[in-house]
């Protein structure tokens, strides 16, 4: 008895003693944090920063927001300079080319040394951060695109649940579609618009991500088939044209049947549309399940002093409690499971409709698209969407387009082979 | 003679670290192949040979910014027009100055939403005008439509340098003497012989300076073509400013938009050098007899 007293003693003697000497490791330490767009979430961070610094004594935690279009201008230029911030948020497809890049640090090492960590999160929007057998990113929030539509229009076309397959689709817009009003609308950047091309079986690239794969007769009788839809007017041409604030307008409108956009247009809209409540707004999935994500996800970049600090600081920021806490604030879901379910039923209480939106963004995960591992994604996509709008626009064939597209596209492919 | 170059060596540092260098080493990357995540190695002509015979967006680019151009001497005439009215003996006329010089101090980011709005297809005014007139049945898609596109945004950029070359212009003006024009009327020159015999050949150099003015803001227009339309629809109203940006900042291609910015540095100087010419090298210059 006598000896297990000592052993305990010794043992929370020298726990004592090496207490500081850890806190010691730690201080003077600084972690530089760079944010995509979230300025709104000051508050928040500095909670989070300061419960990190209750078990990380002296640490220094810098923080620097950036508007969307700034940060990967920003990053690159801090790359340059080697001084890139210790963790970043990064959005959509970037995260690819810095991985691939070696910007990035590989968080495999990290997730395998510590298998609970990868549990925590949704599995396959975890997978989505992967390139070449590596992950490099860890959720901070999530998205995919659902199918919004308005009821209201849905009665008056004699309509009653969201359409099951493309022909569907297009022949509910067409049925609502008239004067102001256009049946069905998509957002088209980063990808967006791909589901349409997916649910009818069109590839951008061969399996091996060597050769364009979309120049098929299919591919030319679905984008004839757009363009005939926006001619007509069933399909809105802001789908082709507009970023963010114009096809979320229009939705807000109240003059469009349906809309193809991520889950956070539901605030967007909401808060410009008084005719939204449960019996005005259906939410829905495209046929087939298909959507488009587009995920925020946190990084380390390879030049940091403390990727073992950084790694803690991302697990900090994307624990339950933290994940819970973002996620009510921002009305989103996280991709932190025990926190999106928290979250979730908390929402569900204030706004049934919301919930309804979020949790569609848990569903049918496995049906990704447009989400393509691929380093040069930006230059792909820009030699690839300008061939689509002049296909939907009525100023090529579909066919032309695609030719056209093809060509650009395999440009790209030729550089990067 | 060191004492100035003493004076002048703070600022000849900076234009050096800020203009020079960076210009030199544009020209450098524009042989390499190099991006902050890839070390540069030489690769000749390489960048120049895809620009020039394997990039079709480039040369639509180029074309667009000729035509934006093009577009300067449009302004140049109404503004001459405002500035012939505004320097006649009318009533508040220092008002109306000020209310045509106002679009210039604006920042183009603000022009450019403005225009956006005015150009808009539900809630545009001029649809809204054009609409109750009766002037259309359906809204024009100003900044929607390939062929609407760049001449919207032109006429944008138009309105925001009328008050510039109107002010620049009315200098001119005021600086030709009064009494080559009492002369000519006593000799019998109406007013439109007097603007053609008189006003416009001593308005030349600043008629000059304008277009010189007018073409390098053309080429910068990077700003107002961004927020209102990104460069299209479709590559409608790509220019190579914001082609530049594009391969830089979203492809992070440094290398190839440095070989295209030397082809744009270039052509501007070519275009400059030529406008200099043909104004007889006094663009800008002021009489002072």
């Amino acid at each position: 008895m006598k000896r297990r007293a000592l052993l305990k003693g010794s043992l929370a003697g020298a726990a004592a003693l090496a207490m500081p000497y850890l806190a010691r490791a730690q201080s003077g330490k600084k972690l530089s944090f760079l944010t995509w767009n979230i300025a709104d979430q000051e508050q928040l961070f500095k909670e989070e920063f300061a419960d990190f610094q209750k078990t990380h004594p002296g640490v220094e935690i810098e923080w620097l927001d950036k508007k969307g279009p700034d940060v990967p201008a920003f990053y690159q230029t801090q790359l340059v300079a080697g001084t890139a911030p210790d963790v970043v948020d990064l959005q959509g497809a970037l995260w690819v080319e810095y991985a691939a890049g070696g910007a990035l640090l590989d968080l495999s090492p990290y997730l395998a040394k510590e298998p609970e960590v990868a549990k925590l999160y949704n599995a396959d929007y975890l997978a989505s951060w992967r390139y070449d057998g590596k992950t490099y990113m860890l959720p901070f929030y999530i998205a995919k695109t659902l199918l919004f539509y308005n009821k209201t229009m849905f009665k008056e076309a004699g309509l009653d649940a969201p359409p099951a397959s493309f022909d569907d689709l297009l022949a509910f817009a067409k049925r609502m579609a008239k004067g102001e009003k256009t049946g069905f609308m998509t957002l088209n950047f980063d990808w967006l618009y791909w589901p349409l091309f997916k649910m009818n079986g069109v590839d951008l690239l061969t399996p091996d991500m060597k050769k364009p794969a979309f120049n098929t007769p299919k591919a030319a009788e679905v984008l004839t088939k757009l363009a005939e839809g926006t001619d007509s007017g069933a399909i809105n041409k802001i789908s082709w044209t507009g970023r963010w604030v114009e096809p979320n307008g229009a939705f807000a409108g109240n003059t469009v049947g349906m809309f193809h956009a991520h889950s956070s247009a539901y605030f967007f809209v909401k808060g410009q549309g008084a005719w939204i409540n449960p019996d005005t707004l259906g939410v829905g999935e495209l046929p087939g399940y298909w959507a488009t994500p587009t995920n925020h996800g946190f990084g380390i970049s390879k030049t940091s002093k403390n990727p073992d600090l950084a790694w803690e600081f991302i697990k900090h920021l994307t624990s339950n409690k933290w994940a819970t806490e973002f996620a009510l604030r921002r009305k989103l879901v996280t991709g932190t499971i025990v926190a999106d379910q928290q979250s979730l039923e908390t929402i569900g209480k204030e706004d049934p409709l919301g919930r309804q939106v979020l949790q569609t963004q848990l569903e049918h995960t496995d049906k990704f698209t447009g989400n393509w591992p691929l380093p040069f994604d930006a230059e792909l996509k820009d030699a690839f969407y300008p061939e689509i709008q002049n296909a939907v626009l009525g100023r090529k064939t579909a066919a032309a387009a695609l030719t056209d597209a093809e060509r650009a596209v395999e440009r790209v492919l030729r550089r990067h082979s | 003679m060191a004492q100035v170059w003493c004076l002048l060596a703070p600022s000849l540092a900076i234009f050096l670290l800020y203009r020079i260098l960076p210009l030199l080493w544009n020209g450098v990357l524009s042989f390499e192949d190099w991006s902050p995540l890839k070390p540069a190695h030489w690769i000749g002509f390489e960048n120049y040979n895809e620009m020039l015979f394997d990039d079709d967006v480039f040369w639509q680019a180029l074309w667009n910014t000729l035509i934006f151009m093009a577009s300067a001497p449009i302004g140049i005439v109404i503004a001459l027009g405002l500035a012939l009215l505004v320097n006649a003996e009318i009533r508040g006329r220092d008002v109306y100055r000020t209310i045509i010089f106002l679009s210039y101090p604006m920042m183009t980011v603000a022009v450019a939403i403005i225009w956006r709005w005015m150009f808009d297809e539900r809630v545009g005014l001029i649809n809204y005008v054009a609409r109750s007139l009766g002037l259309v049945d359906r809204p024009i898609e100003f900044l929607n439509s390939f062929n609407w596109a760049l001449p919207s945004v032109i006429a944008a950029n138009t309105w925001q340098m009328l008050g510039f070359y109107m002010i620049i212009l009315l200098t001119g003006l005021q600086s030709i003497p009064g009494e080559l024009h009492e002369a000519a009327a006593i000799d019998g020159a109406g007013a439109r012989r007097r603007f053609w015999s008189i006003t416009l050949p001593l308005l030349r150099p600043t008629l000059f300076l304008c277009f010189v003015i007018g073409m390098l803001n053309s080429f910068t227009s990077f700003d107002l073509v961004y927020v209102m339309t990104g460069g299209g629809p479709g590559r409608a109203t790509e220019l190579l400013i914001t082609y530049i940006y594009k391969l830089g900042f979203s492809q992070t291609r440094f290398d190839y938009a440095a070989a295209v910015t030397v082809f744009f540095f270039l052509l501007l100087v070519s275009v400059t050098w030529l406008a200099n010419r043909i104004s007889g090298r006094d663009a800008g210059a002021m009489r002072m007899d």
